[in-house]
């Protein structure tokens, strides 16, 4: 039996936002589902067909481009709001990134205000709202101070993050910071690919010399069936206004750069063993000075191959050389009894690796 | 017990570089470069050695001449020469030197078979040398030359000197630049010698990934596995040597892009002063001749300490990395 009331999803056709509306979909405790999309029905079909598909745009303002009979039904009867939608490529503008991130959520922000069933606001963001600041990061930090941002991505998410801290006063929000998602934990299944698969493809192809960082400094991904069942947890067992979780692996089940290239290397052996026969060399990691004297050789040389490349990579490699741990107390706290553990990043890896040279890097169904 | 290994050193190094220079711009003007003149001079090159009517093996028998003379060693003490060429029109005397450079030129099939090492042997008068020609070691060719000299000379007691040399010009018309580097003409003579305590040879390290092949083809792997491939091969020899990267004063380069050798320094945690880079502005790219033709002229600078280490390191097409750590 369905409960009462609507859930609004925006993103549900992203990495993330599809595998919540399809958990949302199973749940028979879970309200009716609205997806919010510029792109209509088309977008993704294989949602279930109780799923509705509102075509809408969070870039339009609080209408979200919708008509003016459908944001008063819709207002009228959502009680829950996921919201997923985002500009995530690093290689986007500031403006292009703030228009969604920013000036989209403060559009939904202002409809939630409309909502007068809203019991909750599930807002996503990033971990790396931590920037460039290196050491503990936790769920109630937001300030990076000078350190400052590594893309436009995470600039506007921080920007997000300030904005939806100023109307948790009025709304019921909660904020679900994201690490990198690598994929399905169990399939290894990779819905879009990002900056991260991005990087595995260039290893794989030969084209990665070297990457930025310390090879000892923990890396932070997490599988994406964890972030969703967590989130879905989280915001429908254990809501709390105002309250900022990081749904990451964070320092215990994280692997070091050294042994996150280690293992790719080694599921490249394992899961095309050709691969031996490329007389790859393993990249060197490098001090950021180095790998940006290198990128700049290759813009300098105008390669438009490497060029792409590095740009595929640099706004994420940065991140490599600002080690972090992203503080999970609160996370670990609230997840007590759900039995749902971030699983170990080496172990997905893997999987993950797998399923992308079998797609020929292509993005995978879950 | 068995009997200590004998110092192998290199006794004297003398080069040949055609009088002809050409800049940046001359190049440019003539449609040699692919890249922008100043994006080449912003990687640290200024001009390039062009040879006119001589060819490699002239080069090479003038470098060979010299060597000679400078170190003195009685011509009946070469035991073997080792000729080196990058470019298969380097391993032949059936090429036109004047116009079209590397081309073949034959007029009958038995062109086919006059060996430039016998040339050398026979027109320098070392009769009591084997003639060894080598190739397609591409720009580690004068290393790798090096590195069976000394081998031989390990294991033949009778062996008491070998003299290795490489010369390579390119074709007339060719374009002079290659992944980002400018190409000089040149020939550079290496005298190798048993019981020789002075530039002594500590260790070589080689490494071939003939996956690489494909020279044209393979542009961005090459370039791509350049760098980590460097740094393994340079930690591999120093290990053989039982050294480590702070045991050496000097690391003498293949001229090959400035920028490249500051990203490997950074790889490799090595400081920019020690790295003698004076020649890739001078000289450019010279193929194989790079490495000792460097060592040359580091020591005639008189910047060499005695019981410094010095590590050579030079990459070639094919793809091959070489790296060689001397004891001055």
């Amino acid at each position: 039996m369905t409960t009462e009331g609507t859930a609004l999803v925006t993103g549900g056709t992203g990495t993330l936002g599809r595998e919540l509306v399809r958990r949302l979909a199973r749940d028979p405790q879970a309200p009716g589902i609205v997806v919010l999309s510029r792109h209509g029905r088309e977008a993704e079909p294989a949602f279930p067909s109780s799923v509705r598909i509102l075509h809408g745009d969070l870039r339009a303002g609080a209408g979200l481009d919708l008509s003016v009979k459908a944001r008063e039904e819709l207002s009228a009867e959502v009680t829950e709001i996921l919201h997923c939608a985002a500009e995530t490529r690093f290689t986007r503008s500031l403006e292009e990134a703030r228009a969604v991130n920013v000036v989209g959520t403060r559009s939904l922000m202002e409809f939630a205000g409309t909502c007068r069933r809203l019991r909750r606001f599930g807002c996503f963001s990033t971990v790396y709202v931590a920037g460039l600041r290196t050491g503990r990061f936790t769920e109630d930090d937001l300030e990076v101070g000078e350190a400052g941002f590594a893309n436009s991505y995470e600039r506007s998410k921080s920007e997000m993050e300030r904005e939806v801290r100023a109307w948790m006063a009025d709304l019921p929000v909660a904020v679900y910071r994201l690490s990198t998602l690598m994929g399905d934990s169990v399939t290894g299944a990779v819905g879009r690919p990002n900056a991260f698969h991005h990087a595995l493809s260039l290893l794989y192809h030969g084209l990665a010399p070297m990457i930025p960082g310390d090879p000892q400094h923990r890396v932070d991904l997490v599988a994406v069936d964890y972030v969703a069942a967590a989130a879905c947890w989280l915001f429908r067992h254990r809501f709390e206004a105002g309250r900022t979780y990081h749904l990451c692996s964070g320092s215990g089940k994280s692997g070091t750069l050294a042994e996150l290239i280690d293992a790719a290397i080694d599921s490249f052996h394992r899961f095309r063993p050709d691969w031996r026969r490329r007389q790859a060399e393993k990249p060197a990691v490098v001090d950021l000075a180095t790998y940006e004297l290198f990128v700049r050789s290759v813009e300098e040389t105008g390669n438009e191959v490497l060029l792409r490349a590095t740009r595929a990579v640099q706004s994420f490699a940065t991140q490599l050389a600002y080690p972090k741990i992203f503080d999970t107390a609160r996370t670990e706290a609230a997840l007590g009894g759900s039995g749902l553990r971030p699983p170990p990043v080496l172990d997905v890896l893997p999987k993950v690796v797998r399923s992308c040279i079998e797609a020929d890097w292509r993005p995978t169904a879950s | 017990m068995l009997p200590a290994s004998p110092s192998i050193g290199i006794a004297g190094v003398s080069y040949r570089l055609p009088s002809t220079v050409l800049s940046l711009d001359e190049l440019h003007g003539r449609g040699s470069l692919r890249s922008a003149p100043e994006t080449l001079a912003g990687f640290g090159f200024r001009q390039v050695h062009v040879a006119g009517g001589e060819s490699a093996v002239e080069m090479a028998l003038s470098a060979v001449d010299r060597l000679l003379d400078e170190t003195g060693v009685d011509r009946e003490d070469i035991g073997v020469v080792l000729y080196a060429g990058a470019l298969p029109s380097s391993s032949t005397l059936a090429t036109d030197s004047g116009q079209a450079g590397g081309e073949l030129h034959l007029s009958e099939v038995e062109d086919l078979f006059k060996y430039p090492v016998s040339r050398i042997q026979a027109e320098l008068g070392l009769d009591n040398a084997t003639a060894i020609g080598l190739s397609q070691q591409g720009c580690a060719s004068l290393f790798s030359a090096i590195r069976i000299a000394r081998d031989m000379l390990l294991a033949e007691p009778d062996l008491r000197a070998a003299v290795c040399v490489a010369a390579d010009r390119f074709p007339t018309d060719a374009r002079r630049e290659m992944i980002y580097n400018v190409i000089s003409d040149s020939a550079c003579a290496v005298l190798v010698r048993r019981d020789w305590p002075r530039n002594r040879i500590l260790a070589c390290g080689h490494v071939t990934k003939g996956a690489f092949w494909d020279a044209s083809e393979m542009e961005n792997e090459i370039i791509a596995a350049y760098f980590p491939t460097a740094r393994t091969v340079i930690h591999d020899t120093l290990g053989r040597a039982g050294l480590k990267l702070d045991d050496i004063a000097w690391i003498v380069p293949h001229n090959v892009s400035l920028r490249s050798w500051e990203i490997l320094l950074g790889l490799l945690g090595l400081p920019r002063e020690k790295l003698f880079a004076e020649n890739i502005a001078r000289v450019g790219h010279t193929i194989a001749s790079d490495g000792l033709l460097n060592l040359r002229d580091l020591l005639d600078a008189g910047r060499v300490r005695d019981g410094d280490r010095l590590l050579l390191f030079t990459f070639g097409y094919g793809l091959n990395w070489s790296c060689i750590v001397v004891e001055h």
